[in-house]
């Protein structure tokens, strides 16, 4: 019935359209004008338009800046994200400046020159020397955000990793499980030949660093140290995102990718700054299926002492796989 | 419009054809490189089919080359033109032959034993094969047209087209056989 | 003189002509049909993200099966939906629809010959598309449903029906769509080219071509390169979802089976799509800035600035879009150092595209601006080149595109310079060209209308999406509910769908104005807009071969506006020169 309702509502409409524009050509067949050419007064009406377009978008654009700022992401809490925040910075603020300039550039020349009877446009083709400074400069600029913006990414990509823990992050439809690589540091082979009931992961337990590697369903992270994280994925493409550490790093089957960075804030720092349902989570960044949407790990910052606590109560694959 | 320009455009329409039909055996190729760079890629000898092959439509394309100069003095070209055209199915059949020697060899496109060079081998020959055809129907409307003596040397534009579709075609299997020889 | 006279039947005038003019109507009519259906579709995803899991009047368009028991849209068929909506808008709108329609339609008439330099191909290059449009509708209604890994479709999401039910049959109607489309396509990028290069009339030189036609020739050519790479790319996947080859797969686990393929890399996917899929925007935009090159010239009453720049910037682009395609893959893991490179390509193509919004502003300042709807809409599609451009600064930057890539800035970028930018290009040249294409003039006020609402609605839609994309949320989510630290974007997302269903409401103004104009809109003068290009010196009800006598004789470029010492403001391009006058 509402189908009907809606379909009634919609050929009504058409019909009070179509009965406005013939309205409309009859008037103006009546006066003798061409409905469908431009006048001065349309040029008016349109350019003030474009006039208040300028407060309107722009305030627009404030606005949400203003009202939705705090929904950003937090700044970073890690090492490399910290610089990836200023970078950040510096980018945005460089490409506001130009919209804030360029945006009502455009809606204004809009304004001032619209058209008039009886004005002349100005017959300017070219300029050469304008054309020079408007490509050099942008080039200049653009040259100094790409330096910046490369020593950055070299740095987030080659960090100092001697020291870092190694932790496997393994992917598939369509939840995460971590692998810790556990004293020797060392994560053992692996093979998705070897997946079968609870080796979930494929571990070879024939090889000598995989009995101490232990697998967990949430990661904790000791503060400030350098982490390793080594990604594998069982069947499709899927991507770990940590947003609040900025890392992100594709996990390919077949394929092994990495990511290094350094946690430099607790979760319960985290909680203090931002509310006590704080958490750090991975998410899953690739389509991969019909649960992509729902495709979370918790992460857990903490003290040295904590994450020691946490794990050494953990159980090694030699002791869950192995048969006692 | 003029009837030259016509025939200057629609070669030229040909030759941007051609172009496309590379970048696609481009992009097969680079595949190639690419995964071969990664490891896990079996070494095999090209069939000597393929070498017989290469003979056959090098020939192919010198007889073609034979059709214009006789067009020019008014001779039949004909037997020319079929014999290419036999040439052409001769072709085909040696490649058949190579990937039944390929098979012998273990080398699948697919399945148990497979690796993936060979199935980069199979799909890039079969590729060219599938263009091939296209040379091929061309060849039999060419043969056709010459032998109800419908071209001179100023009304050949058909002619043209397809005697410079089979020297890509050649030029093309030159490429793909020396790559597949040498890479 | 034309051709030949043929005697014309409904077959040939209509179904399968050889005309230029009447197969750029073809694409553009098919063109608006899928616009409507993708747009249609984005409606329907767009509600399901502001009202998760429940049910929506909007559901009832879809085909049986794809709700759940509730009522709410399945998880799967929300991707499915997103999938063909990316599908359709890019390839079958934006590309067929914007090059499809306004290459065919106005390369004779701008370069002054009589038709393309092959009507058959031509028309071939319809038809493919017709039966590739037909195949990909088809797989809507196929029971495991249409394609649904993304109009990216990367393996193995996209190789493997068990990880997903639409890349089962779907996902092979869709290679096989695309290949059809691809053929097409390049049926007609190669009479574009072709006809460009040699059918031009007397006296018109390439440094005498309008824009519009230096656009088209380019975009032809990026389309002639890479296009092909996009079927290689296919054929490699076909081989491994019907053949059991491993060019893409290697070490899966699916469903509980281990599946045998070993060695392959879905990495090689991504870069061969890629090597297609950048160039393709660029595919889509040049014409748009093309269009846009023509309609503000004339609408200004002055040259377009910097014709020559322009021309430049034009190639630089399609030069520079076949080095970027790595910016979509900076997450890969690929070596940081080509990422360096390819970041460095990326923001160089800023570059040109900084120096062609520059010089539209030159030529809007001191102009004579005659507000047609046209104009309305080029103005938008700088404004939103602005916009969407400045945003791939952040994105083109890999260090920053660490948390930004895949998220919702990045959907907001993408949709404005697309959305917008190129969408509203093709509004432009619709408007601006529609009373050369049918002898009628487009309703100004509706068309207004159509404009002011669709820029408000647009520019709500997907500027937020910028602030949700900072917020860290992923895109292709079935619905942000799932992690609490979205739940404060709850609101954004509502306001988003709201722009969006008002925007999808506006155009039906378009729609209907379009139509009731092909059959009842005023008629037409020979040059209404009182353009400088040769199309308007063609007889208003279009004939074949385009000009009834000889063909014009060009003199001048095609911008003489408001030329000092000139009888008025415009002076068409087969003008001889006044005595003493000297050409620009």
């Amino acid at each position: 019935m509402t189908n009907l309702l809606i379909a009634l509502v919609v050929i009504l409409a058409i019909a009070a359209l179509v009965q406005l524009v013939r309205v409309n050509e009859l008037l103006s067949e009546i006066t003798n004008e061409d409905t469908n050419s431009v006048t001065d007064d349309d040029n008016n009406k349109n350019g003030i338009l474009f006039l208040l377009t300028i407060p309107l978008f722009l305030g627009f654009v404030v606005w949400q800046m203003v009202t939705w700022d705090h929904l950003l992401l937090p700044p970073a809490s890690s090492v490399h994200g910290a610089e990836i925040d200023s970078l950040m910075k510096v980018s945005m603020t460089l490409i506001l400046i130009v919209f804030f300039a360029l945006t009502p550039m455009l809606f204004f020349f809009a304004y001032k020159y619209r058209g008039k009877k009886g004005n002349t446009a100005y017959f300017f083709s070219h300029n050469n020397k304008l054309e020079v400074v408007w490509t050099v400069v942008p080039t200049i600029i653009l040259t100094a955000l790409i330096i910046y913006g490369l020593r950055t990414w070299d740095r987030a990509m080659n960090p100092d990793l001697s020291q870092a823990t190694v932790i496997e992050v393994y992917s598939k439809q369509f939840d995460w499980t971590a692998r810790y690589a556990g004293e020797d540091n060392v994560l053992g082979q692996s093979s998705y030949l070897l997946v079968k009931g609870k080796n979930t992961l494929g571990v070879d337990m024939l090889d000598e660093p995989s009995s101490d590697d232990i697998v967990t369903r949430e990661v904790h992270l000791p503060v400030n140290k350098p982490v390793l994280l080594k990604f594998r994925s069982r069947d499709v493409i899927h991507s770990a995102f940590l947003p609040h550490f900025r890392v992100q790093m594709n996990c390919v089957p077949g394929l092994s990718t990495q990511f290094g960075f350094t946690p430099t804030k607790t979760t319960e720092q985290m909680k203090l700054e931002e509310g006590e349902d704080f958490e750090y989570v991975l998410l899953c960044n690739k389509i991969c299926g019909a649960a992509h949407f729902n495709m979370q790990m918790k992460f857990i910052v903490e003290s040295e002492e904590d994450y020691n606590k946490w794990i050494s109560s953990q159980q090694s694959l030699e002791t869950t796989l192995t048969l006692k | 419009m003029k009837k030259s320009i016509k025939e200057k455009a629609l070669k030229q329409l040909l030759w941007v054809g051609i172009v496309s039909i590379s970048m696609f055996f481009a992009g097969l190729t680079s595949a190639f490189i690419v995964r071969k760079a990664e490891g896990n890629w079996t070494e095999f000898i090209l069939p000597d089919w393929f070498i017989a092959s290469t003979a056959v439509i090098i020939l192919s394309s010198l007889l073609l080359i034979f059709v214009k100069i006789r067009l020019r003095k008014g001779k039949s070209i004909f037997n020319l033109l079929f014999t290419t055209l036999v040439l052409g199915i001769i072709f085909s059949y040696f490649q058949f032959e190579g990937w039944g020697q390929l098979t012998n060899q273990g080398i699948y496109l697919t399945g148990e034993g497979s690796n993936v060079a060979g199935s980069f081998l199979y799909v890039l020959t079969l590729s060219h094969l599938v263009h091939l055809a296209g040379g091929l129907i061309a060849l039999v409307f060419s043969s056709v047209k010459s032998k109800l003596n419908l071209y001179s040397i100023d009304n050949c534009l058909g002619l043209d087209l397809t005697i410079n579709y089979w020297h890509f075609l050649t030029v093309l299997w030159l490429y793909l056989f020396i790559f597949l020889k040498f890479l | 003189m034309s051709d030949h006279h043929h005697k014309e039947t409904f077959i040939t005038k209509y179904i399968f002509s050889t005309d230029h003019k009447m197969i750029a109507k073809q694409f553009l009519i098919t063109g608006m049909f899928m616009a409507i259906i993708g747009m249609l579709m984005s409606a329907i995803f767009r509600v399901q993200l502001a009202n998760p899991g429940e049910y929506s009047i909007l559901y009832e368009l879809l085909p049986g099966g794809w709700l759940n028991e509730d009522g709410g849209l399945n998880p799967d068929k929300y991707l499915a939906l997103v999938t063909m909506h990316g599908t359709i808008l890019v390839f079958w709108v934006l590309t067929a629809g914007l090059s499809g329609t306004f290459a065919n339609f106005l390369i004779p008439l701008q370069i002054g010959a009589r038709d393309m330099a092959s009507g058959f191909i031509n028309m071939l290059s319809y038809w493919f598309f017709f039966i590739a449009t037909v195949v990909l509708l088809s797989s809507l209604f196929v029971e495991s449903g249409p394609a649904s890994g993304g109009w990216t479709i990367y393996p193995p999401l996209s190789a493997l029906p068990q990880a997903i039910p639409g890349s089962g049959t779907g996902m092979t109607l869709w290679l096989y769509s695309i290949t059809l489309f691809v053929v097409g396509s390049l049926l007609g990028g190669l009479n574009y080219i072709v006809t460009i290069l040699n059918l031009r009339t007397k006296g018109m030189s390439m440094q005498r071509l309008p824009l519009t036609v230096w656009a088209l020739l380019i975009t032809a050519i990026l389309g002639v390169l890479s296009f092909p790479v996009l079927l290689s790319c296919g054929l490699l996947l076909l081989f491994d979802r019907s053949f059991g080859t491993s060019f893409y797969l290697s070490d899966i686990i699916i469903n509980g089976e281990a599946l045998h393929n070993v060695g392959g890399s879905p990495i090689l996917f991504e870069h061969l799509f890629w090597f297609l899929g950048h160039p393709e925007v660029y595919i889509i935009l040049l014409p748009a800035l093309g269009i846009v090159s023509e309609v503000i010239a004339v609408n200004s009453r002055k040259p377009i600035f910097g014709y020559k720049a322009m021309v430049g910037a034009l190639l630089l682009i399609a030069f520079l879009s076949f080095i970027v395609w790595g910016h979509h893959m900076f997450m890969t893991g690929m070596n940081p150092f080509l990422g360096s490179v390819f970041t460095f390509t990326t923001l160089l193509i800023a570059i040109p595209s900084a120096v062609k919004v520059f010089n539209y502003l030159a030529t809007l300042w001191r102009a004579n601006i005659r507000f047609t709807p046209a104009m309305l809409f080029a103005i938008g599609t700088v404004s939103a080149f602005i916009t969407g451009g400045l945003t791939g600064l952040i994105l083109g930057d890999s260090a920053l595109d660490i948390n930004v890539h895949d998220t919702y800035f990045v959907v907001g970028h993408f949709h404005i310079v697309m959305g917008l930018s190129a969408i509203y290009g093709m509004f432009a040249g619709v408007y601006h060209w529609f009373p050369k294409m049918y002898g009628k003039m487009m309703n100004k006020t509706l068309g207004y209308v159509h404009f002011w609402g669709t820029f408000i609605c647009a520019y709500g839609v997907f500027f937020p999406m910028h602030f949700l994309g900072l917020a860290g949320l992923p895109r292709r989510y079935y619905t942000n509910s799932s992690f609490p630290m979205f739940d404060g974007l709850a609101d954004i997302n509502e306001i988003i769908t709201f722009f969006a269903l008002a925007g999808a409401i506006v155009q039906a103004i378009f729609i209907f104005n379009f139509f009731y104009s092909i059959f009842k809109g005023t008629k037409t003068t020979a040059n209404p807009w009182k353009s400088n290009t040769l199309e308007w010196t063609t007889p208003i009800e279009r004939i074949h071969g385009n000009w009834p006598g000889e063909l014009p004789v060009v003199t001048r470029w095609a911008y003489d506006y408001s030329k000092p010492g000139m009888d008025e403001d415009f002076v068409m391009q087969n003008v001889p020169l006044k005595e003493g006058e000297k050409e620009h």
